[in-house]
């Protein structure tokens, strides 16, 4: 319907506060569209919209929020970038093994961080944290199937590269991810993603770079077992750190922890947690016999 | 011999954003994809967005998922946004109340409304804060106050339109009263509301200078 100034003017109210039927509002926009002449009173009605949500307490929302939206905006960085260019190669990697793992269900489509999951996450963390604390006591060191893979990154090529690979890994059917979530006052988010390969790959951003001979190491626990060494990686000023790691045994869960360590050579955790997260291969690791 | 390294890759992330950087500057490196902007505009606004998606949606969960997709919302369409027609701030607040209010309504009719990052925004969405500098000299308890001094019936009306994204018809037949004094009454509340901050304001600056 079309609408003119005057009528505009009346439907002002109701239409900054988006509180019109759908049909006015589209009158008014259409009028809006066309109308050369000022419409102060939307302006002076609309202005008073930011106050009304400025009139609110703030509320801290809880610390995994930050690295669920940070994460989700990295993959969908990666995500324009790999639209962009051309499909990357593949980071320079270790000879491969046989694939390990039976990967049950197929992956979640890459980019979107669901929140749902990261709740879901928190809730096993804390059951299953105490179990890793014991297993700690009995580091068995570096093993055979935790195996960092030692591609050198230094180049941009290789690096953009590297991330564009890793979300293009995280859509792949099969695979399995976990957000890798901060501990309390702790710097750095990302996601880890377990590959039907066997491949496990830990891509990491806003981390605190390293000095000296500080690295962050990756500690794993498969299946509450005992957490190993899977290996270790720099931080540049870039604040992204990543890791892939090879022959990672069958497993219906993989729990990580990336710690910041004086060196590499440390044969058990300690430094402080920065992030952890555990991927499941099946997909409702939760007690199903609780109904 | 060190154990081997993999050094980070030194091009994905750009250098964060610092506390004292301007909104437009902070948008322009978003709009860049650079995510130390988005960083920062979540630190500074990540209280106010969680409080008033938590104030539509009532649910924890809800609201933190309102708020991650606000935050995408401004992450994806930062390029959108020009500096003369309003703050970051409430650029981001109504992406948040837009969003909160089509997740209630999803949850009550499975009826979506339109994703206005997607589409142009409404109008009134992408019109200036009328008053750019009074929004450094109000804080929150003296908009309530502002708030507080309008006719109960005129709140209800600006706060059930606003918070729980009725419309006028819908809050006609929820309060009772007839559809055209639901639209006075959201017609003098907002222009009282205005006039009441206009005059805080004017309190916080002092007398007006004659030069």
């Amino acid at each position: 319907m079309a609408i003119g100034c005057d009528q505009v003017r009346d439907l002002a109210p109701g239409f900054v506060m988006g509180a019109l039927d759908a049909a006015e509002m589209a009158a008014v926009r259409a009028h809006m569209s066309t109308c050369a002449k000022p419409h102060p009173e939307l302006r002076e009605m609309g202005g008073i919209l930011p106050y009304l949500g400025g009139s609110l307490d703030p509320v801290e929302p809880a610390k995994h929020l930050r690295a669920a939206v940070m994460a989700a905006a990295l993959a969908d960085l990666q995500a324009r970038s790999v639209e962009k260019e051309a499909p990357a190669g593949p980071v320079a990697v270790a000879p491969e093994t046989a694939p390990v793992l039976t990967v049950l269900e197929s992956g979640r489509s890459a980019g979107l961080v669901s929140l749902a999951r990261v709740r879901a996450l928190r809730t096993r963390r804390a059951a299953t944290w105490l179990t890793r604390v014991a297993a700690a006591v009995v580091i068995v060191g570096l093993v055979g199937h935790a195996v960092a893979v030692q591609g050198d990154l230094n180049h941009a090529h290789d690096a953009q590269a590297t991330a564009n690979n890793f979300y293009d890994n995280l859509g792949q059917p099969g695979a399995r991810s976990a957000v890798l979530i901060p501990e309390a006052g702790r710097k750095g988010a990302g996601d880890a993603v377990l590959l039907p390969s066997g491949h496990v790959e830990v891509l990491l951003h806003a981390l605190t770079p390293t000095t000296g001979d500080e690295v962050y190491m990756v500690w794993s626990s498969v299946d509450g077992g005992s957490v190993v060494k899977a290996g270790a990686f720099t931080v540049d000023d870039t604040g992204v750190g990543y890791l892939k790691m090879d022959n990672v045994p069958p497993t219906d869960s993989l729990w990580l922890m990336v710690c910041r360590e004086p060196n590499g050579q440390v044969q058990k955790p300690t430094g402080p947690a920065i992030v952890t997260g555990t991927i499941w291969v099946y997909s409702t690791p939760e007690p199903a016999s609780t109904f | 011999m060190k154990d081997p390294l993999v050094v980070a890759p030194p091009l994905v992330m750009p250098e964060g954003s610092s506390e004292g950087q301007s909104e437009a500057e902070l948008m322009r490196q978003v709009a860049a994809g650079q995510i130390g902007g988005l960083e920062t505009l979540y630190d500074r606004y990540r209280g106010m967005a969680y409080a008033l998606a938590l104030r539509i949606t009532t649910e924890t969960g809800m609201a933190e998922d309102v708020v991650q997709d606000s935050f995408m919302g401004l992450w994806r369409n930062a390029g959108r946004y020009a500096e003369d027609k309003g703050s970051v701030k409430g650029w981001l607040l109504a992406i948040v109340r837009h969003r909160a209010i089509d997740s209630m309504r999803r949850r009550r009719n499975g009826v979506a409304i339109a994703d206005e990052t997607e589409e142009p925004l409404p109008a009134a969405l992408t019109l200036p804060d009328i008053w750019p500098e009074v929004a450094g000299r109000l804080d929150a308890l003296q908009i309530r106050v502002a708030l507080a001094k309008l006719p109960e019936a005129q709140r209800d009306a600006i706060e059930l339109a606003y918070y729980d994204g009725l419309t006028q018809r819908e809050i006609a037949t929820r309060t009772g009263a007839p559809l055209g004094t639901v639209k006075s009454r959201m017609r003098l509340g907002l222009v009282s509301l205005r006039r009441e901050l206009m005059d805080m304001a004017e309190g916080f600056a002092g007398p007006k200078g004659e030069g």
